[in-house]
């Protein structure tokens, strides 16, 4: 009856609309109803441009999600009408992402010809209009004519004539240009690497500076340095810095120790930043050496205030890339810190503060870095409280991104692999250096806040020294004059240097379409880019105040979305056995209750601030790809999976399908696998047959299954390596550097915080704080008025 | 009473400063706004300035409450009071980072003292001026 009703309004809203919205506005019912988690991997809804809107008519004239989306794909005329709504009005923009196997690359024009409007600086894209017989362009963005180049109908090359038509700016809404010397302050500067390492006792004793140093060395060879023209240079830091001269006429390195802690110099001008292709032999024997040179170090103390200031005397006049490998809270010199984690404090209130910085130097320092173009990674490697809190400030005003690595021991292959492996794409990854990034967007649109990891310089720029590869940023839109066209556009320029020396902008421009129905509005929301941006917020929330509010904040916001759904567009009022929701945004709820459960949100006393704040960090860099997963894990059985998983298909390894997480899932003679990009779980039920012991890990039974971190073995039977197959594909489908570890939990037995954590994953069943899916629908259901 | 004359006077003269210091804060504001300066150069200047116009007031409040000036002291105990609650949560120094973020809040702080100031620069002058030709 309900499903009918909803349906008729449709068909009455459709009609309202004089018949030209293409995306039906289908109405669906939650309570009673498991989630269809197949559709995660959903594309967003169609953009439905009027004909003609682009010049070439090119299918790659819009930009794809996985570069930039907005969370619905038609824009509201008026602001009214976006505050009715209740949506929130957004853009998620991952310009630098990385390229997998099948994916384009980036067209790129390189006749240095860019047309750009005089009055709004927009670039041309395919959605402008030539007119004057096509002697001038009309910008898309603010409607003022502008001369065409010459250039665009005559190759002064080959002295030809030219194509527009075939120009990639008017094909492809992901374009990069290269700059000419307008766009430079200073010649581009080379990819520069200062590596600060901690060699107190417990970094060494960890393993953590041997297995850092073999990394660097093995990855020498892969970080980026196609011009030869990279620079590296090494501090090793514990109660005093110890600098190494790297001159490339000597064989070996020379140690400089340098213990004035509090008013930094470098102990010599040259030698201690070099090129890494002269100096390639000693610094290969610096790095072989460095793991053995502290091995009988008894020194506890760290001083990376210190090292942190005098690493940014050395590269600041060029920029570049600190990467810090932290084994230990630095307690002496300038930005020490206390291990202040409260276990008493978690869970309550207070908790907001232990995530908040504890030591402005670290905020100070990354605004300075900033303005040098610096950039900071933080690797942390800490057996024990690590400050995540207070560190990864410096990461998160420089661009750079931070690694945690909660009690590494590279004793254990696993610890050791999983590090050395994000170590090492990490160094192999190209990056683009001195960068800013604007976001320009028609008339009456303003960016209002931005998240993530950069630095605001201006109202609408963004600086960031490095761009690191897939991180994402977040970008609230307000409207403030009324839309009168029939399409927007955003258009996004990110002006960078890339790594081998060249000055280019990549730009990014997508059109939508403006509506002034709200029911359209509701047919083209995007769930995924709504979660997405709804999590920046949440973050952004618990750290100005609580995670409590967060979370209301949230809860509310699901509340007012639905209570307009209702309202407005089903027109029903009153209390409803029901709780109903739009075709694309019926995966919200789940989404949302996912962030609540979400370790980084979660109500809970048990949660360690460093891993709260580190899943934060990634919360709010990770594209949408790796963000989904990371609040929905993907959760799969493999005791009963179809034959051909796990095998090759025609597009890649076939995966299985997708499950709902949820408990009643768990069969006890099962085996499961769950991921989430981060971590992959491998759940034995305590009835699993012996055989699949044997065929998976190689025991004969359940009782001799161990369980914990492991690496799985390569067996030679179909079911091994159909796991390993899958196991394989969720590492290398996911972008970023991320190797997931690998757990084995089992039912009963073995590790029970393990199994809890496990358990926490299963955001569908209820857990001792929060609801269970229906639960949390008909909490929804009770609010909405 | 030529004391509390001299006193009236002092805090007209400490009022007329402090509007002064209000105007150049809401400039370098609207200058960041229209991107003439950067938020570093912006939080470095204002920063030097925070803690010399809070001590001020402070010292002003200190002296109209020594002077039992009592009607003066309840007008600025308020504002004192805002100013030490900052200082005591650590928020009084304007951050780079979070400038933009914070912009629309800043700036209606600053419009909302350039008025208070304003009124008591010329509630000061009123009372000097009784005072004043009390004594002559």
């Amino acid at each position: 009856m309900n499903a009918s009703m909803g349906g008729l309004t449709n068909q009455l809203n459709n009609m309202n609309l004089g018949g030209h919205s293409q995306t039906q506005l289908i109405t669906v019912n939650l309570i009673g109803v498991p989630p269809n988690v197949g559709d995660l991997d959903a594309p967003p809804p169609l953009i439905n441009l009027p004909p003609n809107s682009s010049v070439t008519q090119s299918d790659k004239a819009n930009c794809e999600p996985s570069y930039k989306r907005c969370t619905f794909n038609s824009v509201p005329s008026t602001a009214s009408l976006l505050s009715k709504s209740r949506l929130p009005f957004g853009l998620i923009i991952t310009p630098y992402r990385s390229l997998k196997e099948g994916d384009d690359p980036v067209p790129v024009v390189t006749d240095t010809v860019i047309a750009r409007c005089r009055r709004c600086r927009t670039y041309i894209n395919p959605f402008v209009t030539f007119v004057e017989g096509g002697q001038k362009w009309r910008c898309n963005l603010c409607f003022l004519s502008n001369e065409v180049p010459s250039q665009f109908d005559w190759d002064l090359q080959t002295s030809q004539q030219a194509n527009r038509w075939n120009r990639a700016e008017l094909n492809h809404a992901v374009v990069e240009f290269v700059a000419p010397t307008e766009y430079m302050v200073r010649p581009p500067q080379p990819p520069v690497y200062l590596f600060v390492i901690d060699v107190s006792f417990p970094a060494v004793q960890s393993g953590a500076v041997a297995t850092a140093a073999k990394t660097i060395l093995e990855s020498l060879d892969r970080i980026p340095n196609e011009e030869n023209r990279t620079k590296v240079g090494f501090i090793t830091v514990d109660t005093s810095l110890h600098f190494y001269s790297l001159n490339s006429n000597s064989s070996e390195p020379q140690m400089l120790v340098v213990s004035d802690l509090e008013d930094v110099f470098l102990p010599q001008p040259d030698d201690l930043l070099v090129n890494l292709t002269e100096a390639r032999s000693v610094v290969e024997s610096l790095l072989s050496h460095l793991g053995d040179m502290f091995k009988d170090t008894h020194t506890v103390g760290n001083a990376l205030g210190s090292a942190l200031l005098a690493g940014f005397k050395l590269i600041s006049s060029i920029g570049g890339k600190i990467v810090v490998l932290q084994s230990s809270l630095p307690n002496i010199g300038p930005g020490q810190l206390k291990a202040r984690e409260d276990s008493k404090a978690l869970g309550t209130p207070k908790e907001s503060a232990l995530l908040q910085s504890a030591e402005p130097f670290y905020k100070k320092f990354a605004v300075d870095c900033s303005r040098s173009q610096v950039c900071v990674d933080m690797f942390l490697l800490g057996s024990q409280y690590s400050d995540v809190a207070t560190l990864s400030c410096c990461p998160r005003y420089t661009g750079g991104q931070t690694y945690f690595y909660p009690a590494f021991n590279a004793g254990r292959s696993e610890d050791a692999l999983k590090f050395a492996h994000e170590f090492a794409e990490f160094l192999a990854s190209p990056i683009a250096l001195e960068a800013v990034m604007r976001v320009r967007a028609s008339k009456g649109l303003r960016m209002t806040s931005f998240y993530g990891n950069f630095f605001v310089r201006q109202t609408d720029l963004l600086a960031l020294p490095n761009v690191s590869r897939d991180h994402s940023y977040a970008i609230e839109v307000s409207i403030e004059e009324n839309i009168t066209t029939p399409t927007v556009c955003f258009q996004t320029a990110l002006l960078h240097t890339t790594c081998f020396g060249e000055r280019r902008i990549r730009v990014l421009t997508l059109s939508l379409p403006v509506t002034n129905s709200i029911s359209e509005l509701y047919s083209s929301a995007d769930q995924i880019a709504i979660s997405t941006l709804l999590a920046n917020k949440a973050v952004e929330r618990s750290l100005s105040s609580k995670l409590e509010d967060a979370r209301d904040a949230l809860t509310n916001k699901l509340i007012d979305i639905l209570g307009v759904y209702k309202s407005a567009i089903t027109g029903s009022q009153g209390a409803s056995p029901q709780l109903q929701s739009c075709d694309n945004l019926k995966l919200l709820p789940l989404l949302a209750l996912g962030l609540l459960k979400h370790v980084g949100l979660r109500a809970s006393s048990q949660i360690p601030t460093d891993l709260r704040s580190y899943a934060m960090c990634l919360l709010t860099t990770m594209p949408s790809q790796l963000l989904i997963p990371y609040i929905h894990p993907r959760f799969y059985s493999l005791h009963n999976m179809p034959v051909d998983a796990g095998t090759y298909g025609p597009d890649g390894i076939i995966m299985p399908p997708p499950l709902n997480l949820s408990s009643e899932k768990l069969e006890r003679h099962g085996a499961y696998l769950l991921e989430d990009g981060q971590n992959i779980f491998i759940w034995l039920g305590r009835q699993v047959v012996p055989q699949l012991c044997m065929d998976l890990l190689n025991v004969r039974s359940y009782e001799e299954v161990h369980s914990g971190k492991v690496t799985l073995l390569q067996l030679d039977n179909p079911f091994s390596q159909q796991v390993n197959a899958i196991i394989g594909k969720t590492r290398e489908s996911r972008r970023g550097v991320y190797y997931p570890h690998l757990y084995i939990v089992k039912e009963d037995g073995g590790d029970p915080s393990l199994r809890l954590w496990f358990l926490s994953h299963i955001i569908e069943d209820r857990t001792d704080t929060v609801m269970s899916y229906q639960q949390w629908l008909g909490h929804l259901k009770d609010k909405v008025k | 009473m030529p004391g509390e004359a001299l006193l009236f006077l002092f805090g007209t003269i400490m009022a007329a400063a402090l509007l002064f210091m209000m105007v150049f804060f809401t400039i370098m504001f609207s200058d960041l706004e229209c991107d003439y300066i950067n938020p570093i150069d912006l939080c470095n200047k204002l920063n030097q300035f925070v803690l010399p116009e809070m001590l001020a007031h402070a010292f002003l409040g200190f002296a109209f409450f020594i002077n039992g000036s009592w009607i003066a002291f309840a007008i600025n105990a308020p504002l004192v009071a805002f100013n030490v609650q900052k200082i005591s949560n650590n928020r009084h120094m304007y951050d780079a980072t979070e400038i933009f973020r914070t912009l629309g809040q800043h700036k209606k702080e600053c419009f909302i003292k350039l008025g208070f100031y304003l009124i008591c620069f010329f509630y000061y002058l009123y009372r000097y001026d009784k005072l004043h030709k009390a004594i002559i």
